[in-house]
Parts: structure tokens; sequence; C-alpha cells
């Protein structure tokens, strides 16, 4: 076997952000291989850069041994490598025999395309065939838009089969399918990795990864961390740590983090021995938010599955979990922009399913969303008014605002600025910020330390105990588990949509379990 | 229950040909001058077909590709002024003879096409509708200001001594003539390899590059394509109305006219922009002869526009066919005793038992 795809030291930033790092990877002839990593860590850019899509800043990527960094995308395809996209994309205004169709194209001069009907009685038949091998080709006729999500996969799998590519990227095949197709899938792709085709997949679900792939390569923050059979990534702790969030990261960024929140502005003086108090008399306080049986979903099937447990008052809770876990459908819930089917949300000792957005935050739940929310093109003080957008009283609004300024020094710094010129973690202060303005008894933060460097999150996540320590409950959902844990006082781990462990951070945190259900498998890891 | 079991069949679609509705039509088309032949009547109808063919012409463009373009009367315009310039220049005889100079418009229309599209076609999105517009008014300014326009005083075209009572009918069968040709181009684009690759492009570009489609000759080539019969039309104005001035010729108001048209009956549909031109352009004109220039049909046009945006906002045609769709298919599934309660097989793998 040798390489047919090699990676080799690509980098690629985007303006400050360095989403890969001299990385590397490679795979073989007729092999499956997978890509994995934590959130962010570069692995849709590494794809993006193999298939064109983006220029690598450095570094060199090649097919069967010929350099194609930096080629047009319809190049690649040419050459024999085939993509599908992490939000499945298809023709939706197309049939599904006319998506099939769009890549026996590659072959054809322009002028006589204009001349020769769509397809050939061949490539129809063809079409078909593969239609046939994935399941689907009872849908032929329909548009492709009027597809269940899991049908527009495999029909997107199927539309690149038809030009015959000897490689295919496959970018979260699995992601938001239900288990039966995904069976289906990982059988198509070891029948078609059979008869010669090349895989690499891109994938969150371990077990499908882990028992599919003969190679796995992690990615972490844009880096190769290894790339080795699936049992040794399995069991190697840098793995583990690059999914948890790296202790030893943490240290300086805490040692670090005065400095850091000195320059963003942040003064948060006594911060600690708040911390301290708080955590003494936390347990005692009677739960503010009481979820009780909950069981949503998005229409495809339930996500959370009988969820219940409780938010103490004056505490940080803090949610972790693999991808797909049902973290972000939690707080959707809670925040009033999913009703739950079942079960039953009370803050306060009052319900709050049934209730709009609007009047949940009215009660005093205030969220942060993961994704940067903030009016780029408005001022630093105009996004913080934002917040207030629902009180009519002046005064009341420019009291807020003076205490919000106080805790928040970035608000009367930077008030004129545009808040899109403003850095990532900048960014979050300011939307903590914001969500303080409605003087909200409990923050829902939904990973907050998304996207930015230690030392940043560092004075994120001491901003977030500041705001604790100023009476508000926490709760947070993080990416990186360590920290976040560290930082609360209660911790509830989530995995396919059913509370796994729950108590003290610390208690989860070293709990033998945790590791396991982020590689999947059982692993023994000594945190 | 596996995936594959899980799929729905899809309810199979019996489509009645519809090439005898188009003999049909063209010929009704046919015999109107000679059914109607009060002079103001067949002078709409010119008018109308000129915008019939420019509807389906903008929407062999910007109705395949997605791509909203509204400066299609700067073809328009090119072809009026060819037209005119060179009958002029070189002196030829008015009547049947000059109808030979339309294909010349056209070409230029098309090669004027070329540079704008490969500047134009840089940009998605809003930006291509404003880099667009932006090239219609370069070129009203250059019509205005070039020395061998004859600026806002315009240029004369030699009109042919026929009858006044039959004088339109030589337009009217030109200007059919031309919409023909259009509208088996829209036809056979729509049906060929070319035409796939236009709709992906419509549909999600990236992703059609990343399948292969090469997108910049099929955007330029459908970019040139389109304004190619627009120019040839846009002679024939020049021709029928007997005089060309910058004002006419390059009207943003036809910018939009065409694609109003299109989007009114319907975008990237191949009858969809005739019957758009058919019932506003017709309008239009009757309103103005109506009431004398008065510009009340500009209010009907809009109250007519927000209804269909309202009512059919997908276009009349799409709109008609979704609605004889659903109807059958609901039929379909009340002779198969409420089998297909599933409806058109979209729910499927994903869905919990």
């Amino acid at each position: 076997m040798s390489a047919l795809i090699e990676v080799e030291g690509i980098s690629k930033a985007f303006g400050g952000v360095q989403a890969l790092a001299t990385c590397h990877l490679e795979v073989q002839q007729g092999s499956i291989a997978g890509l994995i990593g934590p959130n962010g860590s570069g692995k849709t850019t590494l794809f993006n850069v193999i298939t064109g899509y983006e220029r690598a800043t450095e570094g060199e990527v090649r097919f069967g041994g010929t350099a194609i960094t930096n080629s047009s995308p319809e190049r690649v395809f040419a050459l024999g490598i085939g993509r599908t996209f992490q939000l499945t994309r298809i023709f939706a205004r197309l049939t599904v025999l006319e998506n099939m169709l769009v890549a026996t194209q590659r072959r054809e001069g322009w002028m006589r395309s204009l001349v020769r009907g769509a397809g050939s009685s061949s490539e129809r038949s063809r079409a078909i065939e593969l239609l046939e091998f994935v399941g689907i080709a009872r849908l032929a006729g329909e548009p492709a838009g009027n597809l269940s999500f899991g049908q527009r996969k495999l029909l997107e799998l199927a539309s690149l089969l038809v030009a015959d590519p000897a490689v295919l990227l496959l970018d979260e095949p699995a992601g938001g399918v239900n288990p039966t197709l995904i069976k289906h899938l990982a059988e198509r792709i070891r029948e078609l990795n059979k008869a010669g085709k090349t895989f690499l997949v891109v994938e969150h679900n371990m077990e499908f990864v882990m028992s599919l792939c003969e190679t796995v390569t992690v990615l972490s923050q844009g880096s190769t961390l290894i790339s080795d059979r699936p049992d040794v990534v399995r069991a190697d702790p840098a793995v583990l740590d690059a999914y948890l969030g790296g202790e030893g990261v943490d240290e300086d960024a805490d040692a670090d983090a005065g400095r850091a929140v000195d320059e963003g502005g942040v003064t948060a003086a006594s911060r600690v021995e708040v911390i301290g108090e708080r955590r003494a008399d936390a347990p005692a306080r009677p739960p503010i938010l009481t979820i009780s049986g909950v069981t949503a979903g998005y229409g495809g099937g339930d996500i959370l599955k009988d969820v219940s447990f409780e938010v103490p008052e004056g505490g940080i809770t803090c949610i972790v979990g693999p991808n797909g876990a049902g973290k972000s459908t939690l707080l959707a819930t809670v925040s009033g922009l999913l009703r739950p089917r079942l079960g039953e949300i009370t803050f306060e000792g009052k319900r709050l399913n049934g209730l709009s957005p609007r009047q949940i935050v009215g009660r005093g739940v205030s969220l942060v969303p993961q994704v940067h929310s903030l009016f780029p093109q408005m001022t630093v003080g105009e996004n913080v008014e934002m917040g207030a957008f629902t009180i009519r009283d002046r005064r009341l609004v420019a009291e807020r605002l003076a205490a919000v300024a106080e805790l928040f020094p970035i608000v009367t710094q930077r008030a004129k600025e545009r808040a899109g010129s403003l850095s990532g973690g900048q960014q979050r202060l300011v939307e903590f910020a914001r969500s303080m303005m409605l003087d909200p008894k409990l923050i829902i933060l939904d990973e907050p330390s998304m996207g930015l460097d230690p030392q940043t999150r560092g004075a994120v996540f001491e901003t977030v105990s500041v705001m604790n320590a100023q009476g508000r409950t926490i709760l947070l959902v993080e990416q990186n588990a360590r920290a976040g844990l560290k930082l609360s006082t209660s911790g509830i781990v989530l995995e396919n949509g059913m509370v796994r462990l729950r108590g003290s951070g610390r208690e989860v945190l070293e709990h033998p379990e945790i590791g396991a259900l982020y590689l999947g498998g059982s692993v023994a890891h000594a945190a | 229950m596996s995936a594959a079991g899980a799929l729905e069949p899809a309810p199979r679609r019996r489509r009645l040909p519809a090439w005898p509705l188009w003999l049909v039509a063209l010929a009704l088309v046919g015999v109107f001058p000679l059914v109607f032949t009060d002079v103001t009547t067949t002078s709409i109808a010119v008018f109308t077909l000129i915008f019939m063919v420019s509807a389906a012409a903008w929407n062999i463009f910007s109705g395949y590709s997605g791509y909203l373009a509204l400066g299609h009367a700067v073809f328009f315009g090119t072809g009026a002024y060819t037209f005119a310039l060179t009958a002029q220049d070189w002196h030829v005889p008015t009547g049947w003879t000059l109808f030979a100079l339309l294909p010349l418009g056209g070409l230029v229309a098309g090669a004027v096409a070329i540079p704008l599209g490969l500047i134009a076609l840089r940009t998605r999105r809003h930006t291509f509708v404003v880099v667009t517009i932006a090239m219609f008014f370069v070129f009203q300014l250059l019509a205005t200001n070039l020395p061998f326009t004859n600026g806002t005083s315009g240029i004369q075209v030699n009109t042919p001594l026929w009858s006044p009572y039959t004088y339109n009918r030589p337009f009217f069968y030109m200007t059919l003539v031309i919409l023909v040709l259009t509208v088996i181009v829209s036809w056979a684009v729509r049906r060929s390899r070319f035409g796939l690759q236009l709709m992906a492009i419509r549909d999600d570009e990236d992703r059609a590059r990343g399948m292969g489609v090469r997108v910049w000759p099929v955007k330029l080539t459908a970019f040139a394509l389109s304004a190619i019969p627009i120019g040839m039309v846009g002679g024939m104005y020049a021709y029928f109305l007997g005089v060309i001035y910058p004002q006419v010729a390059f009207d943003p108001l036809f910018d939009i006219a065409i694609a109003l048209m299109a989007f009114l009956g319907g975008l990237g549909t191949l009858a969809g922009p005739l019957l758009g031109a058919l019932v506003l352009e017709s309008l239009q004109q009757y309103f103005t002869e109506q009431f004398s220039n008065s510009s009340l049909y500009l209010i009907i046009y809009g109250g007519l526009f927000l209804l269909v945006i309202l009512l059919l906002p997908r276009g009349v045609i799409p709109s008609l066919a979704q609605f004889v769709g659903s109807r059958r298919a609901r039929a379909a599934s009340r002779r198969s005793g409420g089998e297909d309660a599933g409806g058109l097989g979209v729910d499927v793998a994903g869905a919990t038992p």
C-alpha cells in the first residue's frame, strides 16, 4: 500500500486565527482512514484545503504523489477526490436523478454539453443502479428538497459515486442520522472500500470511526496529535486530554488570568475569596431550576430522553458530554426555543415550559449562545444597551448600564468602538455584559470558551466566577470539560440525550468513566 | 425495518406531453393579427411579443442560474443602436431587407455580454445585482454621450412604406419567429447537460464546483446566450418605433419589467416568463392607450405584484403545478385507500416509528 493522499505541513490562518498549524496526514490507498478531534480542531478546514475550497497558507497536499495544493475544487474532483459536506448539501430543486447526473459532466466539453441531453441512457441507468445501492432509487423522480435528512446524506454520497472518484472524503456522514441508517451507511462504505475506494472520514461518532477505520488521525488545535490504529489512539492519554481540555494549560491560564483580565478590561478583584465563600455555602441552597423527565427533539426523533437534574441556586452548574449528546438541545429547551415533548421545567417553583422565549427572559433567565451574537456593526455601548431593549424606563437602563460597566470596564472603555472590531474573548465579555442588563437570576452560557486561546479562556472563566459571586446562578455547557468542571460547584454529564453522571464538579471530573464517554468503548484513564 | 425498506415509493407522475399545447398556443398567436386587425391592437401585440422574447431570454440566464441580473437593458439598447446605426451607415433599404440586420444586433449584444459577464460574474447574490445595475447606468451614459449615438436627439430608422392597415404584421411575425427560436433555445438549455449544470449552480454553486462543474464557462455562456435574443428584439424595437433614443433603448424600467414578468410567471420555468410578459406587457400597453399616458398602470402593476407575492410566491406556473400535483396525490391516495398517507415519500428513514 502506498499513500494516496499526503498532507504535509499544511497551515491555514483566518485573519489572526490559526485554524491549521503544520498539519500532517496520510491516507493509504484502499484504506478507510478516520479524522477526529474536538470541535474547532480544524477537521473541516483540512477537508476544505484538500478539496480546494480554502487556500493553504503553507504546506503541500499530494494526491498519488502529485502536488495538488490550492487547486480549484473542480480540478480536485476531476482528479478523483470527491467530498461530502458536514451540513449535507444537495441540489434541492433538481430531482434526485438530476442530482445524480451533475457529476457525470466532468468529461464533457462545455460546447458539446450545450447540445447534449442531460444524461445518456447509460448514465441514467448507472445513476439508478447507484441509487439502488444506497437504497433511494424509488425517489429518483422526486425533487431532492423533499428528501429527509438521512436520505440527503445517501444522495450526497451516491451523487459522487457517479464520477467514480478514487477517494471519498466524508464530513460527518453519521451526524444527525439514526442508528439504523448509520449501520446502513457503514455497510455501504465497507462495500465500496472492498471495491477499491479509499475513504477519509471525519466523524464525531466514535463507535462509527473506531469500528470502521483502519487508521485514525487526531487533530488538536490545528495540528496532528497522533495517527495510528484505532485501539492505540483510544488508549493514548494525550487524545483524551485534547478532548477534555489540557489541565496543564489551565494552570498557566489561571496564572496568566490576572493579566489577561486586565487587558480585557475586567477587574475581578477579590474573586478568589468569593469563590471560596461560594463553594462553602452553595450546597445548602435550594434548586433554582428543576428539570424533570424532559424528552425533546426536533421532529426527527427525540434528542433528549427523560433528562432530570437540578441546578442549585447560587452555584455554577456545568454540563459536559461528547458532541451530539444533546447539550445545546437542553439549553434550547430551557430557554424556550424548543418545547419539550414530555416532562417539566420549573424555575423558582414555577413552570417554564410552554412559555415563549421572551417570557422566559422576563422571568430572569438569560442565555448567551454558542455562536458570537453581538451586532457587529453596532458599537459596544449600543450592543450592551440592546440587552435592556425590553425595559422602557430610561433611568433604570442607565442604572443597570452603570452597574454592568463597573463589572465589565470594557463596556465604557470601548463603548464607541464597533463590536465587530473586538477580539473573540472581548466579544464574549460584551455578550456577558449584555446578558446582565436584564438583571437575570440564572445565566445560561453555551460554550463560552469556544474558539478562545487558553489565556483568554482563563479570563472568561474568571468573569463567570465573578458574575456568580454577584449572586447569579450559572448554568454552563462546556466543551473543555476539565476547565468547566473545575470552575463549577456541580457537574452533569450527558450522553446520547441522557444524564450519565451527576455530582459535584470535582466528583464528575475525577470519575473514571468520563474518558470512555468521549472516546467510546472502555478506556481506563486515570484522570 | 431496514433503512432501504423504510423508504416509501414515490408516487408515479404521469405527465402528458406538453408539445401539443405549445403548438395550439403558437397557432393561436399566429392567427391573432388576422383576427384582430385593429392597428392599436396589433401594435400592442408586437410590443408584447418583444417583451415575451426578452423575459424568456432573461430567464435562460437568471431563471436557470439563480443569478438575478438587473441590467439586461444594456443588451436591448446595444441591439437597438447596432440596428439603427448599421441601417443608417450601410444604407440598407427599408422593408423586409432591414430585418436581416436583427441577428447582427443580437450578436453584438452577445459579444458585449462576454466582457460584462467576466466582470459581473465574479460576484454573487446582492453584489451581482448591484454590479449589473451599475453596468446598465454606464451604458445609458455612454449612449447619451458617445459621438456616434447622436445623443438625446436619437437616430432615425427609415420606416417601410407598407399599407397602414397591415403595417404591423411583418413586425409581428418576425418577432414571433425570434420568440419561437428563443423558446426552443430555452427548452434545449433546460434539458441539456449545460442546463443541468446551470441549475446545479443555482441550487449550490460551491457544491457544483466540488462535483466537477466548471462554473465559469457555464455561467458566462448562459449570460451571453441570454443577451442575444434581447439584442435582436432591441433592433426590432428600434425598427418598429422608427427612431431610437438613449432613454428609450436603455430604460431602467425594462430591467425591472422583464425580471418581474419572469417572477410573475415562474422563474426558471419554460412557459412562466412568456405568461408573465403576456399578462403584464399587454395590460400596460392597454392602460397606456386607455388612460393616455397616465401612470395608472404602475399602480395596477404594483397591486398585481403584491397579490402574486402573497398568494403565489413562486410564480403562477410553479404554484399551479404544485396545486395540480397535490390534487393528484390526494386523488391517488384516496384510490389506494389512504395507504399513501405519508405523502410524497418525504417521511422516511430519519423519522421515529
